[in-house]
């Protein structure tokens, strides 16, 4: 390196380097007022990146959109896989289908969170959330259960599966107690 | 045991706590305070550096934190550096890697360190990031985080069991107790009877607040040596004499039954058959009570019990000073604070002070040492088996 380049940042951002050989000259450009404020980055958030260009599953949100709870079964062994997969865990084949999941489910286990919340859910709370069995496949799913207040839910209570839109055109699915 | 023999021949810990001061700041203090307690160990003498720490990037916006680490705390590693993360086991992840290296020959003497900064302006935030250890993409957007989950583990464990919110609160009592002795605790010198604690607010139904451990800021270190280079520091080595591992599942769909956690059957299996010992021999343990729940569970799955008397086995104080084996002498996460990287570091730090004697809690006459950590939703499970003093 000789000594009369200027001092540059490097792509990652280190420091310029101190040159000890030549003593600091006065900066020729006027102090500059700071425009930007604290950085707001783009954050992401517990709603999946949905889109084609983001993910292989992205038929699973069309079809969620669509108001239908899918995931795939592999073609050489047959196992149901949750969540939804791009390669079977159990055979490693890649080739894999797309099935519909029964509507319906029972209450496994249940809580609530009443504090604590995330960044982004603190609105909600309290909310209800639960593993619950869906009828007739050997699938235990997560999920927010809505419809009733947490301490009016029960082990074994009914609930449906349902699509929503969580407000940005992303789609998620939640449970609701059946009345 | 294959490799050479590796002993823990010392260790330290920050004060734990809501703590005025940034991830690297803990890292210089428990550096610090580790020269100070072991007064033989140079940093020369420091050949690697296995740095536990859960989430820095989201808890202090900072990435490759083993050279971090190695700054603040004077060391310049020329064999091995680097960092360890498995949730709330990255602690004991930096100590079973550290053990490893020695063991293989690749390193002499090792420094495991945990670090964890929790506490932020917005613990909003802060609970975000420790919701990033569930299955964010699945189980996160319905607001997973680790008190639902062990709430749930605890709802079909009173079902299933008939345990009760005494026994949770049994397990609390017990372990905040313990952390009245220890000023390094983030509750010592508070009291918490059972009374209190069943009239605390209820933070995910049925857990109360004194069931769920803390959002906490610490560190932990300790110093690791080969059976060569043991002598130098110290005349009460804490030797490992086993280790294992055992990692289930991750979705929390795939989490079985939740009252039954046969992963961690299966690490202490391998750890306590690698130690030739059975859970009988056991004198003193470090079990992950993050929840009061997890504790009962453990005591289960860990064979102290038969499955389903969990309850019954912290009711009757069977873990407690006096019972078949002392549980969470050190007062545990629940009496600690749990600041995620440091708590599998501080965790031996304890078992290097009951085996040597200089426990503020000493468990009687204790020979044998067990430390448990489980990690995320109980889906991994790790365990080490230490062992007295002695020759290697
Ligand atoms: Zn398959």
């Amino acid at each position: 390196m000789t000594v009369d380049l200027p001092r540059r940042r490097t792509s990652t951002g280190d420091a310029p380097t101190p040159d000890a050989s030549s003593p600091p000259r006065a900066d020729p450009a006027p102090p500059t007022e700071r425009k930007s404020g604290p950085a707001r980055p783009f954050l992401l958030d517990f709603v999946p990146l949905e889109s084609e260009k983001d993910t292989r599953l992205a038929r699973f949100f069309e079809r969620l959109a669509a108001g239908r709870l899918s995931t795939t079964r592999c073609a050489r062994d047959d196992l149901l896989h949750w969540p939804p997969r791009t390669a079977c865990p159990r055979c490693h084949s890649e080739e894999l289908s797309w099935v519909d999941l029964p509507e319906s489910g029972r209450i496994y286990a249940f809580s609530a969170v009443l504090a604590g919340a995330p960044m982004g859910m603190e609105a909600d709370v309290p909310f209800a959330v639960g593993l619950v069995d869906l009828d007739g496949v050997p699938l235990r799913l997560f999920g927010r259960i809505e419809g009733r207040p947490w301490a009016d839910l029960a082990i074994g209570l009914a609930v449906r599966v349902e699509p929503y839109d969580v407000g940005d055109g992303r789609w998620f699915y939640r449970f609701r107690v059946v009345d | 045991m294959t490799g050479r023999a590796v002993a823990i021949v010392g260790g330290a810990t920050t004060k734990f706590g809501v703590r005025p001061l940034t991830w690297a700041e803990l890292a210089q203090e428990v550096g610090a305070a580790l020269f100070r307690e072991v007064p033989a160990l140079t940093t020369e003498d420091v050949d690697s550096l296995f740095v536990g720490a859960a989430e820095p990037e989201r808890f202090a916006f900072q990435s490759h934190v083993a050279p971090l680490a190695a700054e603040q705390m004077g060391l310049r590693p020329h064999r091995i550096i680097q960092r360890t993360e498995l949730a709330c086991a990255s602690g004991q992840s930096a100590i079973r890697s550290a053990y490893a290296a020695i063991a293989s020959g690749l390193s002499d003497v090792a420094v495991a360190v945990g670090v964890e900064k929790m506490n932020l302006p917005s613990m909003a935030e802060a609970n975000a990031s420790m919701a990033c250890v569930m299955d964010r993409a699945w189980d996160g957007p319905a607001g997973a985080t680790a008190p639902p989950f062990f709430a749930m583990v605890a709802q079909r464990h009173m079902l299933e069991h008939g345990t009760t919110e005494e026994a949770l609160a049994a397990v609390s009592e017990k372990n905040h107790r313990f952390a009245n002795a220890n000023p390094h605790s983030q509750f010592y010198e508070k009291t918490f009877s059972r009374e209190k604690l069943l009239r605390l607010p209820v933070i995910a139904p049925p857990l109360r607040l004194g069931d769920c451990s803390s959002m906490t800021d610490g560190a932990a270190a300790v110093v690791l040596a080969s059976e060569d280079h043991v002598r130098r520091y110290t005349r009460t080595p804490a030797w490992i004499r086993g280790t294992g591992q055992y990692s289930d599942f991750h979705n929390l769909a795939n989490a079985g039954s939740l009252t039954e956690w046969p992963g961690l059957t299966r690490a202490a299996h391998e750890a306590l058959g690698r130690a030739k010992i059975g859970i009988r021999d056991v004198d003193v343990a470090e079990v992950h009570d993050c929840f009061t729940i997890s504790e009962i569970v453990e005591y289960e799955a860990l064979g102290l019990c038969p499955p389903g008397q969990g309850g019954t086995f912290a009711t009757d104080g069977r873990g407690d000073l006096g019972g078949d084996l002392v549980v969470n002498p050190r007062g545990g996460l629940l009496g600690c604070g749990h600041p995620l990287g440091a708590t599998g570091v501080a965790q031996a730090v304890e078992v290097f002070r009951q085996l040597s004697g200089t426990a503020a809690r000493p468990a009687e006459n204790a020979e044998w040492a067990l430390v448990h950590n489980l990690s995320g939703s109980a889906n991994v499970h790790s365990v080490m088996v230490y062992q007295r003093g002695g020759a290697a």
